[in-house]
């Protein structure tokens, strides 16, 4: 090899490297938090802006999942009282403090997105719905998106490359993109330090307030060892925010289950686009 | 002539360069996405060089396998276009990722602590038949180069091809399949397969044709072929549109209507003429790729913003540098004695098959094919055992289903390195043979890095405002389980302990370290002389974040 080749040699080397480190994370100390008035304040806009209404189909009560490896006792959910829900955003909020949730960014708004896992579709809140057969977790590649034993849908962190597979292939748009590097910006705040973070790049949803159920898990077993843990007496955040007990949260598989207790005089609703995805939360309408 | 092209492909590189680097630095905000749109133009871009690579190999190798063999120079020009358009392909899947390091996750095999990818994912697929595919397109290149010079390699182009055949259509089949799988219902289509296939092969004949025109000679055949798809494709477009209604007027006119411009003479005895029907079919294509991928309500093109546009000029530079350059430097290789420069050679394809087939292998060659195909089935069986049966993350076990994609790229695979290592290794030098070595020592370090998996670590840039912590579970157990006998702060219960003998040792961030955490773990759940075992009462996990607890505790004490 001669030195021209060498010096040319050398600086491909260099080039990529200089490519390489524009992905370096930034230096954070002394980024700003938001303020809280903040977050109530984009809610208010995203409240301003709701999506259309879902076509509902009616379904019935969800039962155990049908995947090898589920759990026989547990399966967690939701069900949304459209009679009752006013669409007063308070879920929304909760929801962000309790997980984190940073603001959006102005071309972020712009562009019609907001990071909130809860949205309002038509005056009615909308999560993900954790289907038990979600076609989002087929399409992650590396399996960052998979399912829990007991029903939940989560999202492991580290593992998401960020291909965006999977909020392309969710039916409802329940899963939002780290667009933008939210602390960096100053716009996440840390209200709970049991969840952590997210970066650049990641991708993220409901979590059917997964932290909750494993400290509650945790404390049973610690308090009432023997015990078999159903989840009971707990609630997520947006449904213990709400005012008028519109979201139940509660156990599929547990007849005591406030949620059975509840669903089973009314009617069962989803979109028609998650319909024979067995989907775990669900909107509840009329009397039965 | 191949100068200027050079340069010209130089400066489109450099217009689009600034776009690529800022879209590595942004991330996917650089390019227009949307509420519904994901991916945006780096997809589209995927699609469509695929989409050309293919044709080159389509050209050579499935023409040759066919026993259709064009001039030298036509297939070498076009597997030329297939590495290259490959290479351009494999950067924007790269770019589009959020977290472009943590591709590596997508390699579908097990890491140290049973993390599998997910064998589901057409992602997946696509990954590795796209690297198989570029692999064996390498070596077929390669193989063919070389054959003039050393006419040993002879009898290897013709199974290479029957490899390299199949492949292709499998590809491009996986390609289609990442939008056919979806639920997105402008994707969702049992013919996208054959549509993806066809578009494929049209804008690469499209390509090829621009490619011969800078040759200056033409080959009917190819023109004839992509006036035939022209009709194919106009026929999916209709289909599209009664099936969904959707449907685009720059599309279906610049890529089915102007093509049809070469039923006319003047147009296609020009080379003028010739090239203005490519490139709009080039175009169309391009367009296409772009509105399929960018599902809106509106029409996306629209939207472009300067990234986007300079991410298409960065994908054409690079194309047009990484042809010319190479093109310039096998010259004296790719051109057969009879193809006089600078002249149109007209009919070349008659006149070339003649030439050819002498030196076509006899039927009975195959038969070195024999070992290196069963080499691959038993490979590729044993993968889908493997994968099938091995212990992951995931919850719902993988059918073979799940696997059966990446059967033909993995039996193809070991199959064309079988065939070719032991002659094209004689061949070569001894500058190349080190390069090999070295980059096996790579590959090695580069696996071993892949089981010990990447770091699990929160990075502390992202985790500002406060560290993480689940010491309040660890409190929680600690308070119901430890404190009875160590005490809410770790320092025993002293009038209960007291009965007790020997005295329990005192916790101290000294003596904890050198038990270790994993030793700790064991005592809490085995017990140790008076402590009790608490296996069954707390899992290890808990255990485990007892002992850190503890350390938290005797921390504090200080
Ligand atoms: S609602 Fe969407 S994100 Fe949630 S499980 Fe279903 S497909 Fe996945
Ligand atoms: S269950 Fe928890 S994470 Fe899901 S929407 Fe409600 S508050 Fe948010």
């Amino acid at each position: 090899m001669d030195r021209r080749e060498f010096i040319k040699a050398c600086s491909v080397v260099a080039l990529m490297q200089v490519l390489w480190g524009c992905r370096r994370l930034p230096d954070l100390s002394g980024a700003k938090v938001p303020e809280i008035a903040e977050f109530e304040r984009e809610v208010r806009l995203a409240l301003s802006r709701a999506k259309g209404a879902f076509d509902l189909v009616q379904v019935p009560m969800p039962g155990p999942l049908e995947v090898h490896g589920a759990s026989p006792v547990n399966r967690f959910g939701m069900a949304i009282d459209l009679d009752a829900c006013d669409g007063c955003g308070k879920c929304i909020l909760a929801c962000m403090q309790e997980n984190n949730i940073p603001l959006s960014s102005k071309g972020e708004r712009d562009a019609g997105r907001f990071m909130h896992w809860i949205e309002m579709h038509g005056g009615a809140p909308a999560m993900c719905f954790h289907c038990g057969n979600a076609p989002c977790e087929k399409v992650c590649p590396t399996g960052a998106a998979s399912h829990t034993p007991d029903g939940l849908s989560t999202m492991m962190y580290k593992r998401c490359t960020g291909s965006r597979f999977c909020g392309a292939n969710c039916p409802v748009g329940a899963r939002k993109f780290n667009y933008v590097d939210s602390v960096k910006e100053g716009l996440a705040r840390k209200f709970n330090p049991e969840v952590p973070l997210r970066s650049k790049g990641v991708m993220e949803k409901c979590s059917l307030c997964l932290q909750r159920l494993q400290d509650h898990k945790h404390a049973q077993m610690a308090t009432r060892p023997g015990v078999e843990w159903r989840g009971s007496g707990l609630k997520t955040a947006c449904s213990e925010a709400c005012p008028k007990n519109a979201i139940i949260f509660g156990n599929w598989l547990d007849q005591d289950s406030p949620l059975v207790q509840e669903a089973k005089h009314r009617n069962l609703y989803v979109p028609r686009e998650i319909a024979n995805l067995d989907p775990s939360v669900v909107y509840m309408r009329g009397r039965r | 002539m191949y100068r200027i092209l050079v340069y010209i492909g130089a400066a489109l590189l450099l217009l689009g360069a600034f776009a690529f680097g800022v879209s590595l630095w942004e991330g996917p905000t650089a390019w227009h996405t949307d509420v519904r749109t994901f991916w945006g133009i780096p997809i589209s871009l995927f699609v469509l060089w695929i989409g050309l690579a293919h044709a080159g190999t389509l050209i050579s190798a499935i023409f040759l396998a066919l026993g259709y063999p064009l001039g030298r120079r036509t297939s070498m020009v076009a597997e030329l276009s297939t590495l290259c358009s490959l290479a351009v392909a494999a950067l924007f899947p790269l770019v589009h990722l959020g977290i472009i390091e943590n591709f590596y996750m997508v390699v579908p095999f097990l890491d140290a602590r049973g993390n599998f990818s997910n064998l589901r994912s057409p992602l997946v697929w696509d990954f590795c038949c796209i690297s198989v595919y570029g692999l064996v397109s390498l070596l077929f290149f390669a193989t063919h180069l070389f054959s003039e010079k050393f006419p040993d390699l002879k009898k290897l182009i013709r199974p290479m091809a029957w490899l390299l055949f199949p492949l292709v259509l499998w590809v491009h089949t996986i390609v289609s399949l990442d939008f056919a799988v979806t639920f997105v219902p402008q994707w969702r289509g049992a013919f996208f397969p054959l549509y993806f296939i066809a578009g494929a092969i049209y804008s690469g004949l499209a390509l090829v044709i621009i490619l011969l025109t800078a040759e200056h000679c033409r080959v009917r055949v190819l023109e004839k072929l992509m006036l035939g798809l022209s009709w194919f494709m106009a026929f999916f477009w209709l289909w599209e549109f009664l099936l969904k209604g959707s449907f685009s007027f720059e599309v279906v006119f610049l890529g089915a209507v102007v093509p049809q411009l070469m039923w006319l003479r003047v147009i296609r005895e020009n080379a003028f003429g010739r090239l203005l029907v490519a490139f709009s079919v080039l175009v169309s294509l391009g367009l296409e790729r772009y509105i399929l991928v960018t599902p809106s309500e509106y029409n996306a093109a629209e939207y472009f913003s300067w990234t986007d546009l300079g991410l298409v000029s960065f994908s054409l530079g690079l194309f047009t540098t990484l042809f010319f350059v190479f093109r310039a430097k096998f010259s004296s290789l790719l051109e057969g004695e009879d193809v006089v420069m600078g002249e149109i050679v007209l009919q070349q394809d008659e006149s070339d098959k003649e030439s050819e087939k002498v030196s076509l292998p006899e039927k009975n060659d195959f038969s070195i094919l024999r070992l290196p195909l069963l080499l691959g089935v038993l490979v590729t069986l044993l993968y889908v055992v493997w994968a099938i049966s091995v212990e992951n993350t995931n919850l719902a076990p993988l059918s073979v289903v799940n696997v059966v994609p990446l059967c033909l790229p993995l039996l193809v695979l070991v199959a064309s390195f079988t065939l070719c290592a032991r002659p094209l290794w004689g061949i070569s030098g001894k500058r190349v043979k080190v390069v090999c070595a070295v980059l096996a020592g790579i590959l090695g370090c580069l696996a071993g890095a892949f089981w010990a998996g990447g770091s699990s670590d929160v990075p502390s840039g992202a985790v500002s405002v406060q560290e993480i912590d689940s010491t309040k579970t660890a409190e929680f157990i600690w308070s119901s389980r430890c404190a009875g006998c160590h005490g809410q702060d770790g320092k025993f219960n002293e009038k209960f302990v007291r009965e007790f003998y020997p005295l329990p040792q005192k916790l101290t961030p000294v003596r904890l370290d050198t038990l270790g955490e994993d030793s700790l773990v064991k005592v809490i759940l085995d017990g140790r002389v008076n402590m009790n075992p608490y296996r069954g009462r707390v899992s290890e996990d808990e255990a485990r974040g007892l002992v850190r607890y503890m350390r938290h505790l005797a921390g504090e004490g200080e």
